[in-house]
């Protein structure tokens, strides 16, 4: 039991230094910047609406399109980290592999591009 | 030769039956085609079937040559092992004469009598059907069989009763015949089934020889103890009862003359109704062993005798005044079995079958010429115009009547010998009915000629007109008849009842030592002799007195007996009485076990009720389903936490 | 180095997957000038993947009779699955048939709904095959993502669109009931791979399961529960049926069902088949409660689609019945009880796509009144059809539903075989309202009279199967019984 949770001991480190890191970010700029908030400065960023509206309203759905296409391609790198990793110990089969789920998604890409999905206009 | 001709008719009638489905077209010619090609095959069959059955009969009964032919293993069961078997002995092979013969007469005589009706090809192949139960009837080995045989042609009477579906007299008729069947049918299967119960057994042979060991057994019924073999035959007496329509369950039988008269020659004069009494000489090694069930069938024959007879004096219906001397004639057939007489109750089964069935043909003969008519009072005075039928008609009654030397003499004298010879207080109830009924049947013999044929006409015009003497092809089976009417008896006497008795029925017949009534006729003294003789001749002249001399005193003795001739005229108000007690109160009952029992009750609570309940739960059920994203989601966590819960209480 | 797997199993996968990319590719270069282009495109891709289809079929064909594990364990062909696999095909390929014209008709011809179709074949290929929670997993979701899509086909109406959104937002629930189920068990056990869970319960240490492992099962119960639309996850089934294109709604009640129920065997018997005593009496429940569902709520039901849906719930509460009896016999039942499904399904839908009044589909059950006159084939066809989902013998449907019931029966499951049967007998009631319609009703307005020609020969084909099951029962029956033997063998 306690060898299990002593794995996991890096884990909730690196939790402990990224919640301090990002406390003293937020809190610095409390401190340390001049506060001169107006509405373009407190809205959110180009998403097409307000973050907290009515949410029955009209967007613009090229947005959303965009966002689905790159946590496609985000999802796509986080496999390959690992992948690169242990590339040495999953031969060619593994290289292989990854060559074949590139391929696939390769094809998604093609076919969104030829559909025009990436095109904003 | 004996399977051949027993399944003859049943080919014949299959062959007719497939020719009534085709006819359906317009086509005339084709039609007539049809009706001729049915006519052919079934009276064809017929003939030949009737051929093998005289050889069967020098074979079988002259020959002494009794066998039984084995078809093939019908129900194994257990310790029920019935097969399909064609028993032929003496009995069997006189039966199978009468059968054939009259069946074929009637078959050709239908070609000329059926001539205009537009169902030929179905009418021929429920004769022929008839024919073939009642063969298998006569020729079974096992009671089961017989009992196939038994209903097989009480489901052929229905059909032909009810022939013109179209008469609603004829369907009410047809539905009469079947339902009191029934009451003798169940009867008939109790008795089965107690036979069965005391040997274990439904084969004639194997009960046959078990009898003497059983003799004294006892049975219980309904908690107390009585001899077996009294039972059964009291419960098979029920059944013939129904078939041969004895006093109590004979109301069928006058009402099933609705059926077109070649059907009433047939089956309810000649052949099925005999059916009770052969069943009851078949089964006579059981018989023989109860001296109550012998006394009874006794009783019940002679009460049907003179009952029938008082009735067939009233009625003005010609087929209904035969069809009640048929009941009669079967009261005697009863009682010669019941004093142990069964030959003597076989020989006039048979002579009785030749003139009863010419009587009706030649009443069909009468009525066919008369257009249909069959009410008496509207006959009279048309012996010139149809001569032959008249002449027929005289040799059919006097056979009836037992005017010597027709047949009836022969028979009837001998049955009430041998009712007189038993020394019995049963048999000389039975002996003095039996020449009173004679006596009446000699006086409504005469009274049928004589308003038919004598006197004026009462008929309208347009009739008279019409008058003509029946075509060849019905008055050959007649001429037929009436020499079995004329002779059957004389040729019989000897082998059936006299000498040459005991060696003519070999086994088929058993009598025991101690009932020696037929051996005690012969030796009857003059009175007896000759009693029977003297009032059939009384009964014809009393008859010229009443219907040709002075037709004016049948009228003044009505008004002076009134209330008794309308108790008779109203058949002993039988059918009021059967209407008043079983009927009504079986409508009564039925209505309300259909309104209350089965409408409110068990529909309502039952297929209604259920499918009220159905349609109230559908529409509950479809309101669960109300579209919102949130209840289903909802709906599925409640499963899945009530799957949960339900494997905490009872999985685990 | 880790091996190379095994491929020559996994060949009639690879073969889907890759006609799959190749379609797409195929569609997507064909230059979509205008609505005329897009719809042959669309009819070329969806010929092609019938054609690939049938050639699946061959391909999984050649590797029957024998039992092959490869990727570590992760994905099994044994009888089992090739019995499955091939009724996946059927489904997929009789769907192809029949949608073609409804689509161009809707003017929704496009051929991703091809490509879509034969990834959700390739997913539910997988799940069939799969031994191993996460492939089962991966099949599981790659064959529902591609269902959602389809189910939202007609983007334009608002109905499909509402059936779509709705098969997705519970679709999720159900992939996150059985993923938590899944992590439960390989919580409680320390493995995801079903052979490793059966040596655990084996026999004598059947008692041992842990009481967070059995809520482990019973959330992948649910999850699986979802994609059977059984009884109490069912909602979404009526709906979805009713929203979803008509072709679209016969895929969906006759392919992800049945490779649910393969699925479900497949778990159930498989690594759970020792602790069976404590997920039978939830199977019951389930059972019971589908069966009753379908036949009472379908009673009410003016929408012939939606009709089915609940139709096809009762379905799935019999089918469950061999599930319950969990031996060689009731799972034998089962897999006879969804081909039979999977023919008379098809062909009722067929039936109803016949449906079309000067040009536009109706669905309502009054709209059939007349069917006999305008169609007298598709009439006696549907009617056939329905009858054989009443169970009326000698049709086939008779049957599957009698191996189920002597399987309950034989192994003492009175009760069930009981509701069973009574629930059919309230089932019948709305099956044969369908043919009195048919026959019996005036009709108001007549039909469309030419059907279409793949409609008439998918009616002619499924027809002929169910009256003839019961002269040539062999080629269903003893395809079953070694798929069925093959499951019980280790």
């Amino acid at each position: 039991m306690d060898e299990i949770l002593l794995e996991y001991l890096p884990i909730l480190i690196f939790l402990g230094i990224a919640i301090v890191i990002a406390g003293i970010c937020v809190g610095a700029s409390y401190v340390v910047a001049q506060q001169r908030p107006d509405v373009a400065k407190t809205s959110a960023y180009e998403c097409g609406f307000d973050a907290f509206d009515d949410a029955r309203r009209q967007f613009d759905v090229r947005f959303y399109l965009v966002a689905i296409l790159f946590i496609i391609f985000d999802l796509e790198i986080a496999f390959l980290f690992p992948w690169a990793i242990s590339l040495g110990d999953i031969g060619l089969y593994g290289f292989w592999s990854m060559m074949v789920f590139l391929g696939v998604l390769t094809i998604g890409f093609i076919y969104e591009w030829r559909k025009g999905a990436l095109e904003w206009e | 030769m004996i399977t051949t001709a027993v399944f003859l008719p049943l080919i014949a009638a299959i062959i007719a039956g497939a020719m009534a489905f085709t006819n359906t077209g317009d086509d005339k010619a084709k039609k007539a085609r049809l009706d001729m090609m049915a006519q052919y095959v079934t009276c064809g069959g017929l003939l030949l079937s009737a051929i093998f059955a005289i050889v069967i009969f020098k074979d079988v009964a002259l020959g002494g040559n009794a066998q039984t032919v084995q078809l093939f293993s019908w129900i194994e069961s257990g310790s029920l092992n019935i097969s399909w078997a064609l028993r032929v002995d003496s009995l069997t092979a006189v039966m199978m004469i009468v059968v054939t013969v009259v069946s074929a007469m009637v078959h050709v005589y239908s070609i000329g009598y059926m001539s205009h009706d537009p169902d030929v090809p179905r009418f021929m192949a429920y004769l022929s059907l008839f024919t073939f139960f009642m063969l298998m009837l006569v020729t079974a080995d096992n009671l089961v069989q017989m009992f196939f045989g038994w209903e097989g042609v009480g489901l052929s009477s229905y059909l032909l009763i009810g022939f013109w579906y179209n008469k609603p007299s004829a369907n009410a008729a047809a539905i009469k015949a079947f339902v009191v069947n029934r009451v003798g049918d169940f009867g008939f299967a109790l008795g089965i089934f107690t036979v069965f119960m005391m040997f274990d057994s439904v084969n004639l042979d194997e009960i046959f020889t078990a009898v003497p060991m059983k003799a004294n057994d006892t049975i219980s019924v309904f908690g107390g103890q009585f001899h077996g073999l009294t039972v059964a035959c009291l419960l098979l007496f029920v059944g013939a009862m129904g078939k041969s329509a004895q006093l109590g369950l004979h109301t069928w039988l006058p009402d099933a003359m609705e059926g077109p008269t070649p059907v009433s020659a047939l089956i309810h004069a000649a052949t099925m109704v005999t059916a009770g009494v052969f069943m009851v000489a078949r089964l006579s090694p059981l018989f023989e062993y109860s001296e109550v069930a012998l006394s009874v069938v006794t009783i019940v024959g002679g009460s049907t005798a003179i009952f029938a007879a008082t009735i067939a004096c009233t009625q003005t219906d010609i087929k209904r005044v035969i069809a009640y001397s048929t009941c009669s004639q079967l009261g005697y057939m009863f009682f010669a079995c019941g004093v142990s007489a069964y030959s003597a109750g076989i020989f006039h089964l048979m002579t009785h079958g030749f003139f009863k069935a010419l009587l009706f043909l030649g009443a069909g003969s009468v009525i066919h010429a008369m257009s249909d008519e069959q009410d008496m009072r509207k006959m009279g005075g048309i012996r010139k115009m149809i001569p032959v039928t008249y002449a027929l008609m005289w040799v059919g009654s006097l056979a009836l009547a037992g005017i010597w030397p027709f047949a009836g003499f022969y028979s009837k004298d001998i049955i009430l010998e041998a009712a007189w010879g038993a020394h019995t207080l049963t048999g000389g109830y039975a002996f003095w009915m039996g020449i009173l009924a004679a006596f009446l049947t000699a006086f409504y013999s005469w009274r049928v000629i004589l308003m038919t044929f004598h006197g004026e006409s009462r008929a309208d015009e347009r009739v008279l007109a019409h008058v003509h003497e029946s075509p060849k092809v019905m008055l050959v089976p007649l001429i037929v008849l009436a020499a079995g009417a004329l002779f059957a008896g004389y040729i019989g006497y000897e082998s059936f009842v006299g000498q040459k008795g005991v060696e003519f029925w070999g086994s088929a017949i058993l009598v025991l030592d101690s009932h020696q009534a037929l051996e005690a006729a012969h030796h009857a003294p003059f009175w007896v002799k000759y009693l029977p003789l003297g009032v059939g001749v009384a009964g014809i002249g009393l008859a010229y007195v009443l219907y040709m001399w002075k037709p004016a005193i049948p009228a003044l003795i009505v008004d002076q007996i009134r209330p008794l001739y309308t108790f008779v005229h109203n058949k002993w108000y039988f059918d009021e009485a059967y209407d008043f007690l079983f009927v009504k109160p079986a409508f009564y009952i039925g209505r309300n076990l259909w309104k209350t029992g089965d409408g409110a009750l068990i529909d309502g609570l039952g297929p209604d009720g259920l499918s009220a309940v159905t349609l109230n739960l559908a529409k509950r059920v479809a309101r669960l389903q109300s579209g919102y994203l949130y209840h289903y989601v909802f709906a599925m966590l409640g499963g899945i936490i009530v799957l949960i819960t339900m494997y905490m209480l009872l999985g685990g | 180095m880790t091996e190379i797997p095994n491929m020559v199993p996994v060949i009639p996968e690879i073969f889907v997957a890759v006609i799959g990319m190749a379609l797409l590719m195929l569609g997507v270069f064909q230059k979509a000038a205008d609505d005329a282009t897009e719809v042959k495109t669309a009819h070329l891709v969806s010929r092609l993947g019938m054609i690939s289809l049938v050639l699946t079929m061959m391909l999984v064909a050649t590797v029957a009779g024998s039992t092959f594990n490869t990727f570590s364990g992760m994905f099994v062909s044994d009888p089992f699955a090739v019995y499955f696999k091939i009724l996946i095909l059927f489904a997929s390929a009789l769907t192809l048939a029949i949608s073609h014209n409804y689509m161009e008709n809707q003017g929704i011809a496009r051929f991703e709904y091809t490509v879509l179709v034969i990834f959700a074949t390739l997913g539910m290929m997988i799940m069939i095959s799969a031994s191993n929670l996460m492939s089962l997993y991966l099949g599981l979701e790659m064959q529902s993502l591609s269902l959602y899509v389809i189910a939202t086909f007609n983007r334009d109406d608002e109905r499909s669109t509402e059936a779509g959104l709705k098969y997705f937002v519970l679709g999720a629930v159900a992939s996150g009931m059985l993923l938590y189920g899944s992590s439960l068990v390989y919580g409680f056990s320390g493995t995801t791979d079903f052979q490793m869970l059966g040596n655990m319960f084996d026999g004598d240490h059947a008692p041992d399961a842990s009481l967070g492992l059995i809520v482990g099962i019973v959330f992948i119960l649910a999850g699986l529960s979802f994609k059977v639309s059984a009884v109490p996850f069912h909602m979404w089934t009526p709906d979805v049926y009713e929203g979803a294109p008509t072709p679209v709604t016969a895929f969906f009640s006759v392919g992800p069902k049945i490779a649910a129920i393969a699925l479900f065997i497949r778990v159930m018997v498989g690594p759970f088949g020792d602790l069976v005593q404590h997920w039978q009496q939830i199977i019951v429940l389930i059972s019971v409660a589908s069966m009753l569902l379908g036949a009472f709520a379908a009673i009410n039901q003016t929408n012939i689609k939606r009709m089915m849906a609940y139709s096809s719930i009762g379905h799935v509460g019999y089918a469950l019945i061999g599930l319950v009896v969990a031996n060689e016999a009731g799972v034998r039942g089962i897999m006879i009880y969804m081909a039979v499904y999977l023919f008379m399904n098809i062909g009722a839908f067929a039936c109803i796509l016949t449906m079309r009044r000067a040009g536009r589909m109706v669905e309502k059950i009054s709209d059939l009144s007349g069917l006999s006159k305008t169609h007298p084939m598709v009439a006696a066809a549907l009617a056939i059809f329905m009858f054989s989902m009443a169970g009326i013998p000698p049709l086939a449907g008779f049957f599957s539903k009698l191996y189920i019931f002597f399987a309950a029966v034989e192994s003492g499951f009175f009760a069930l075989a009981i509701i069973g049967v009574l629930s059919s007998v309230v089932g019948a009631f709305y099956y044969l309202r369908i043919i009195k319609v048919v026959y019996f009703d005036p009709p108001d307005e007549t039909l469309d009279t030419p059907i279409d020609r793949n409609l008439g020969y998918v009616i002619f084909g499924t027809a002929l199967i169910v009256v003839l099951f019961f002269a040539f029962p062999g080629i269903i029956i003893d395809g079953a019984s070694a798929a069925a033997a093959a499951m019980f063998t280790k």
